[in-house]
């Protein structure tokens, strides 16, 4: 994929060359995607497929900061320039429909390669053989644990950017993302149930990975046991609970109620802003918490650049219970008052790019031990560790939501909602267990009722975020699991 | 383009083997959108788009049986397509109930092609300025604070050619919109042509009304069971979502949804006796209207569930063997699938019935709920109460319970809404208000 985008020097030069003479300035992004996937199910290949999806986008700005975007699904030089004359000349109307100009922040420009070492194992990915051994290990899960109905995919994704503008940058670089995920359903008596488990790697290799396998495995043999036993579980009672969360409802938690409000392009209607502006310095949440955006390495959102060729920016959202920084991109960086973070993501070269969260964490000072390994934890061991903390003493019964199975939030009211896969109600007499429940409320109340944390940072909870119709990568974490006491403002259910 | 592909494809020779069967289903598109932001039209986070693709999907049976399915870009089928054939063998796989490749047939005519939105997605914009001036004046004299949304429109050409001889070929046009209030509550239409000005003007004034009641403080209910109507559009989005994801075949087949093999075709109901769920793709002009699938399969009228039976799941070719049945069409827009049942309620009559309860406008975090269990748990942050017949102020709670059980309740009733083409459902369920 990477060599898809290698030759395109000369064209970008040409389409640059263009625009100066039509008077507009260009952002061009080039992408190269190639993805394969195979799903197993009932121990045999439902399904292989490998797929590739190039194409560029053509990004134009008038000096009065008017845009236009326009995309194709090749690299032919002709049609590429052709369709830049056509924008050009339509940008240069926009004052019929009453659009709405834009000021850029100052950019330096950038030329720059982000390339990880794993990409040349995407050359020989196996599909047959990936099949093969999706069927030992669903034979496996099968085997650990009878009567579930079990499917299983392998996944591979190389997605590659090259983005050239104006001002002579440059940007190429490639997110590879692989990965494992099993959905598992009960089969049996009335109810039926339905529990995933993913695991990422950047690796093509993971679906041999040992010690990739060992932390899947104990995943999925979790989710399956959950999906069979979930049919029998009563409805939590609705109310205000003290509740512990584990890290991925805490990347959920961060990402819903923190990072989507903290996307400078929604401060005209942002809850963390006011008359358009980042609100730097107000108090959102406990002292000892803070929220933390940023690439990392190996990571399923992990994105270097943004799709407007400029480096991503570590950012402190919440710095000790305040705001301190937001996501930005090069227009809307200024009138919001925050910096320029790099944040600007799109889904393909189709979509314009929008700021984006990466991967989001929340950090809570001086966390309590929690040794081992995360999959260690089921609701007795996290009950030992409330228990040793004194968090009983505080509050004699807590509900632990354990698994992370989508947010949405409304960046306007500050409402956010999650779901869990479970909920167990733990106490110094026991654990009870109970079907899973809307976790719901207000972003500020939430963070204010953060007490303890337990265990160092996970950050690899992966999902995909649907902002504004695109679908992008997005992950984070927290500490292995936070206690946050009952608030009024936040809700438990019904269900 | 396609027809050069296809002799590439007929003359292709990979590890000693042909390709014995194939279908190919190509498409090519334009598409103008345009997007509004917090006020700002066009501005650069939802700029005015225009976009030429070109693609196909495939399926290859090989002259030892393996199966290939998948996807072709552009560039594949216009000049690659040797290396394209090549992978697509390298990930082939055992599969002998996708073998299927349909042949001539009888195959409807249906309208779905409109000229003045092609000449939109050419990039004729004019008919964009009203229906903008119209919004910003609804926000201005409903003094809201802000709305956001998009317009778009796209034409496209398809053509299906099979190894059986089956070679099809079709123009369509989509046009849509959508507009949200104060960053709370919006609505949308989406068809094969623009909606009149009229009805837009209608539904934007439905949607003010809504959005300005939702500026109202309501009285909370005691949080217990009680009527709860759900708007068309949250039946939409979580009720005939649900239902449709369970009735998909495979799942069905595999055991993974809520509707299990065997209650297909019995006489046994899952579901209150007068309800029914049918889809009809033969409207004219309709955004879930077709004449075929990308397999060939012709599109039809047909029920999926009547008098609370399950008739038949959703089928394509390979798990219409599995299930030992006819492929069925395939619901691709709610505007071609009618959810009916008893004699329906107007809206007057349906507050009337929902006195003390709630309307629920909108709910979060449909997409997290467990589909196969028809449990839910769902914030309704816009909500209305409802006092004497009407829909009073603002209610924030929580909605919960099982779908199915309520699918099966005395207490379901459907409610019309003015210029909704699905009807919202009166039930009985928990209301937790916040």
């Amino acid at each position: 994929m990477i060599r898809e985008l290698e030759p395109l020097t000369g064209l970008a030069a040409e389409l640059i060359r263009r625009a100066e003479r039509a008077g507009v300035s260009l952002i061009w992004r080039a992408q190269a995607r190639f993805a394969c996937q195979t799903l197993v199910r009932n121990g045999s290949v439902e399904s292989a497929t490998a797929s590739s999806s190039t194409g560029h986008g053509i990004q134009l700005f008038t000096s009065r900061g008017h845009t236009i975007l326009g995309s194709r699904d090749d690299f032919l030089p002709q049609p590429a320039t052709t369709l830049l004359d056509h924008l050009a000349g339509a940008v240069g109307r926009a004052d019929r429909l009453a659009l709405e100009p834009a000021e850029i922040c100052p950019l330096t420009p950038l030329n720059a390669r982000a390339i990880p070492d794993v990409v040349p194992e995407f050359d020989s990915i196996d599909l047959p053989r990936a099949g093969r051994r999706l069927i030992e290990l669903e034979r496996e899960l099968r085997g650990a644990v009878p009567g579930a109905g079990i499917k299983l995919s392998y996944r591979t994704d190389l997605d590659c950017w090259r983005v050239f503008r104006s001002d002579g940058t440059d940007v190429l670089f490639a997110m590879p993302r692989c990965g494992l995920t099993m959905i598992a359903s009960s089969n049996g008596g009335e109810g039926r149930n339905t529990v995933g488990a993913s695991l990422h790697s950047p690796s093509p290799g993971c679906a041999w990975d040992d010690e990739y396998l060992v932390r899947f495995m104990a995943r999925a043999k979790a989710a399956a046991r959950l999906a069979l036993a979930l049919p029998d579980a009563p409805a939590h009672p609705a109310g205000s609970y003290p509740v512990v969360i584990d890290y991925a409802l805490a990347k959920g938690l961060a990402h819903e109620a923190f990072g989507h409000a903290a996307e400078a392009d929604g401060y005209r209607s942002s809850v963390l802003a006011k008359d358009g502006r980042f609100e730097h310095g107000r108090k959102v949440g406990a002292d000892h918490v803070t929220i933390v955006d940023e690439p990392v390495e190996n990571d399923h959102a992990w994105q270097p650049f943004s799709a407007n060729g400029v480096r991503r920016e570590r950012t402190v959202i919440v710095d000790h219970g305040r705001l301190a920084g937001g996501l930005s991109d090069p227009w809307s960086a200024g009138p919001g008052g925050v910096a320029l973070s790099g944040a600007g993501r799109a889904e393909s070269f189709r979509n314009g790019p929008v700021p984006r969260m990466t991967n989001i964490r929340i950090e809570v000072d001086d966390p309590l031990p929690a040794p081992g390994r995360f999959e260690d934890y089921g609701p007795e061991q996290v009950r030992d560790l409330l228990a040793n903390a004194g968090v009983f003493r505080r509050h004699p019964v807590v509900s632990f939501l354990s698994g992370y199975s989508g947010g949405q939030v409304n960046t306007s009211s500050g409402d956010f909602v999650f779901n869990c896969k479970a909920i167990y109600r733990l106490s110094e007499g026991g654990v009870e267990f109970f079907k899973p429940a809307i976790f719901s409320g207000s972003m500020f109340g939430a963070l204010h009722s953060i007490r303890e944390a337990f265990g160092p940072l996970e950050l690899d909870a992966l999902g995909y975020c649907g902002k504004w119709g695109q679908s992008v990568p997005s992950s984070g974490g927290s500490h292995r699991f936070l206690v946050l006491d009952d608030h009024p403002t936040v809700r438990l259910g019904g269900g | 383009m396609l027809d050069r592909f296809i002799e590439k494809l007929q003359a292709f020779r990979c590890d000693g083997q042909s390709i014995r069967d194939w279908s190919v289903y190509q498409s090519e598109s334009r598409r103008l959108s345009l997007g509004t932001k917090d006020r700002q039209t066009g501005v650069v986070h939802a700029p005015l788009t225009v976009s030429e693709g070109c693609g196909a999907r495939y399926l290859l049976v090989w002259s030892d049986g393996r199966i290939s399915r998948g996807s072709l870009e552009r560039r594949q089928l216009d000049q690659d397509a040797d290396s394209a054939l090549a992978q697509a063998r390298a990930v082939s796989f055992e599969d002998p109930d996708s073998d299927q490749v349909q042949g001539p047939g009888d195959f409807p005519e249906v309208d779905l092609h409109d000229g003045g939105v092609a000449r939109l997605a050419g990039g004729e914009v004019e008919p964009l300025a009203g229906r903008l001036a119209a919004i910003r004046q609804v926000v201005e004299s409903g003094r809201f604070r802000t709305w956001s949304g998009s317009f778009g429109g796209s034409e496209a050409t398809a053509r299906l050619r099979t190894s059986r001889g089956l070679d099809l070929g079709g123009r369509g046009t989509s046009f849509g919109w959508h507009a949200t209030l104060n960053g709370e509550i919006g609505d949308g239409f989406g068809a094969r042509a623009m909606d009149t000005d009229q009805e837009f003007e209608a539904r934007l004034e439905r949607l003010s009304d809504l959005a300005s009641r939702l500026s109202l403080p309501g009285d909370p209910p005691q949080a217990g069971v009680m009527p709860v109507l759900l708007h068309p559009n949250v039946v939409e989005n979580f009720v005939l979502g649900t239902l449709l994801g369970n009735l998909e075949g495979s799942g069905v087949v595999n055991g993974e949804g809520f509707f299990r093999k065997e209650q297909f075709g019995s006489q046994d109901p899952v579901l209150r006796t007068d309800l029914n769920l049918r889809l009809d793709p033969l409207v004219p002009m309709k955004s879930g209207s077709y004449r075929f699938t990308a397999e060939g399969v012709p599109a039809n009228r047909c029920h999926f569930i009547e008098n609370g039976r399950l008739v038949q799941p959703v089928l394509n070719l390979k798990y219409a063997r599995r299930f030992g049945s006819s492929p069925t069409p395939v619901p691709t827009s709610l505007d071609t699938v009618h959810l009916e049942g008893p004699p329906e309620l107007t809206e007057k009559q349906g507050f009337e019935a929902a006195a003390g309860g709630a309307m629920v406008l909108s709910v979060l975090g449909a997409h997290t709920q467990d589909a196969s269990s028809g449990d839910f748990s769902l914030s309704s942050p816009q909500a209305l109460g409802i006092a004497g017949s009407e829909a009073a102020g603002r209610l924030r709670g929580t909605i919960s319970g099982n779908l199915f059980e309520l699918l099966q309740s005395d207490h379901l009733t459907l409610v019309r809404f003015e210029g909704e083409h699905t009807p919202g459902l009166l039930v009985r369920c928990r209301f937790d208000p916040k």
